[in-house]
């Protein structure tokens, strides 16, 4: 079995017998490029059965600790490994049902999730399925949803980063990264709440009502106006960039605000 | 079909013996002894009458056998409809095999042209970008195709369970924001509340509506596509808005109906196979709920914007 840890990069177990296909390379890419260690299980031998696979699968989880399992249904040339992923997942989540697992799947939902919620799932166990022939960008969303832990840092576009944990704002130039200290406060608690919007999900708009949290006065909405205006006003200028209307915070109307990274 | 054949074969049978035992009983009031001194039912028309029961017999029991077989299940106790389904994975599994590998062939062209930094003729680029955006588009085929298979199996009921709506909201918008990009079309979406809670409802009936309502969507938006979660104490709703054209009122009773698309009235080339939004209607009254739509047509009167939204409610709790 090859396996390979680098650094302090959260592991990703790759198990499907495909995974030297252009699609799977592809998915590995996007792994690697958003910083994470994807590991290939791959069992040796003449005639490599789905059990192989499972073998592998559960001996790599104990040593090689991942963040997280991507995993196929289908396994192998013989009509007994049709739906081995099922089974192997069923192992997986009688083992650590707290481990986060991605499912290829020929449907994102329908039988094969229906097999495998009634056969091994609970409302708690952390097991998605996604259609093998979704964008590698689409798989890793999904990944890291999954894995769920908040990221250390949240990229805006290449202009700014956000440290959520350490409550710190940079502006990025030429990889200097500089701390942009006006941002403070509920204003940082703003921007924090719609890089994470963005960092889930790149359409998510952040309702007025959860914003409005974070602003005072008797007119919230347009106390959170002048904020967001203040938050526009304190990136820019550490960017030497005046952001319209339609640039990095906009303002959906009647909805909500939206982060867009910014185009440099 | 064949459960109204099995069942035409059971009455058939059952009629034929119901004849041969009458024509037994009567035997000794409507014809001759062959033999005097015998009992009745060596007549002649016994013979008849006992032969046309056996054979009605045996065609009723057979009738039964098989229909019974039918419904309830093959011998491994799986039911037809679990096998029809059994046979479309293979042929699903095998169908997207060849567009498994276009798509890899497609991002390895990609990432080569990208790492290194070659200048690309459009065309090229243009035939990259079509071939990974119609990815979506089979995915959905196949699985409304999948879809039909389970609508027609009228004793299938929804599979309730914990749902995370919001949850299906944004993976099937992550799934269309870069063909909607690629398109111009900005698709956003958003939840009231925010914390939006769990559902009762068929999840995987739900991610269909849902997807079939988007990529409707951005076939038509021209600048901007919304989806809206929202919800009061008993009921919920997703709001699927596109900014086209609007539907003409003339075609709005014929929005979900099964095959029709705008296309059919403009003889042009057709987008889709017209099964979206009948396959998304009949799930959504499947699940206890209803799908409706409203619409503003483009007139040329600049004050009023034109749009299309699809509006699915549903209960919170169907459970019962």
């Amino acid at each position: 079995m090859t396996a390979k840890s680098i650094g302090s990069k959260q592991t990703i177990l790759v198990v499907d017998d495909e995974h030297m296909s252009d699609l799977m390379r592809s998915v590995f890419r996007q792994l690697e490029s958003e910083g994470f260690n994807p590991i290939a299980i791959v069992p040796d031998g003449p005639r490599v059965t789905g059990d192989d696979y499972e073998t592998h699968t559960l001996f790599a989880i104990e040593n090689e600790s991942p963040a997280a399992v991507l995993l196929d249904v289908r396994f192998g040339e013989y009509d007994t490994d049709r739906f081995k992923g099922l089974s192997i997942l069923k192992k997986i989540v009688e083992r650590d049902s707290s481990m986060p697992v991605l499912m290829f799947t020929q449907y994102a939902r329908g039988p094969y999730r229906d097999t495998a919620v009634t056969g091994s799932l609970s409302v708690g166990s952390s097991v998605d399925f996604i259609d093998k022939l979704a964008s590698p960008e689409e798989v890793v969303l999904r990944l890291r949803r999954l894995i769920g832990s908040a990221p250390k840092t949240i990229k805006i576009g290449t202009l700014f980063e956000l440290e959520p944990e350490n409550a710190v704002v940079y502006a990025v130039n030429n990889g200097r990264h500089q701390i942009i200290r006006e941002i403070q406060g509920m204003k940082l608690a703003i921007l924090n709440e719609l890089a994470s919007a963005m960092y889930r999900s790149e359409g998510e708009v952040v309702p007025f009502s959860r914003l409005e949290r974070f602003s005072d006065g008797e007119d919230s909405r347009a106390s959170l106006r002048v904020r967001i205006r203040e938050l526009k006003v304190s990136l820019g200028k550490a960017v030497a960039r005046d952001f319209g209307a339609t640039e990095l915070i906009i303002n959906v109307r009647n909805r909500g605000y939206r982060l867009v990274p910014p185009i440099e | 079909m064949s459960t109204r054949i099995f069942s035409t074969l059971k009455y058939a049978g059952l009629f034929l013996a119901v004849i041969g035992l009458g024509l037994i009983l009567l035997s000794p009031f409507i014809g001759e002894p062959v033999t005097p001194d015998l009992l009745w039912w060596i007549e002649p028309v016994a013979y008849v009458g006992a032969g046309l029961f056996i054979f009605g017999a045996i065609v009723g029991y057979v009738s039964v056998k098989f229909n019974s077989n039918s419904r309830a299940g093959r011998p491994d106790g799986r039911t037809w409809s679990q096998v029809t389904q059994d046979y479309f994975d293979t042929f699903a599994h095998d169908m997207g095999r060849p567009l498994r590998r276009i798509l890899g062939k497609q991002r390895e062209a990609r990432a080569l042209l990208n790492e290194t930094g070659e200048v690309t003729q459009r065309m090229v680029t243009e035939l990259l970008d079509e071939i990974e955006n119609q990815a979506p588009n089979f995915r959905l085929m196949i699985e409304n195709v999948r879809v039909l298979v389970d609508l027609e199996d009228q004793s299938a009921s929804p599979a309730i369970e914990p749902v995370d709506i919001a949850a299906i909201v944004r993976n099937v918008s992550d799934r269309y924001s870069p063909i909607a990009r690629e398109r111009g079309i900005d698709l956003i979406w958003w939840c009231e509340p925010s914390e939006f809670g769990l559902v009762y409802g068929d999840g995987s009936a739900l991610d269909h509506v849902v997807t079939n309502l988007v990529d409707n969507a951005t076939k038509f938006a021209t600048h901007q596509i919304e989806i809206q979660l929202t919800r009061n104490d008993s009921s919920y709703s997703v709001r699927v808005s596109d900014d086209g054209s609007g539907i003409a009122d003339s075609y709005l009773a014929h929005v979900f109906d099964r095959g029709w698309t705008p296309e059919l009235s403009a003889r042009s080339e057709k987008q889709s196979s017209g099964l979206g939004l009948f396959i998304a209607s009949t799930l959504a009254e499947r699940c206890g709920g209803d799908l409706i739509v409203d619409t503003n047509q483009s007139s040329g009167d600049k004050t009023k914007n034109p749009y299309t939204r699809f509006t699915l409610s549903l209960p919170v709790d169907n459970r019962s």
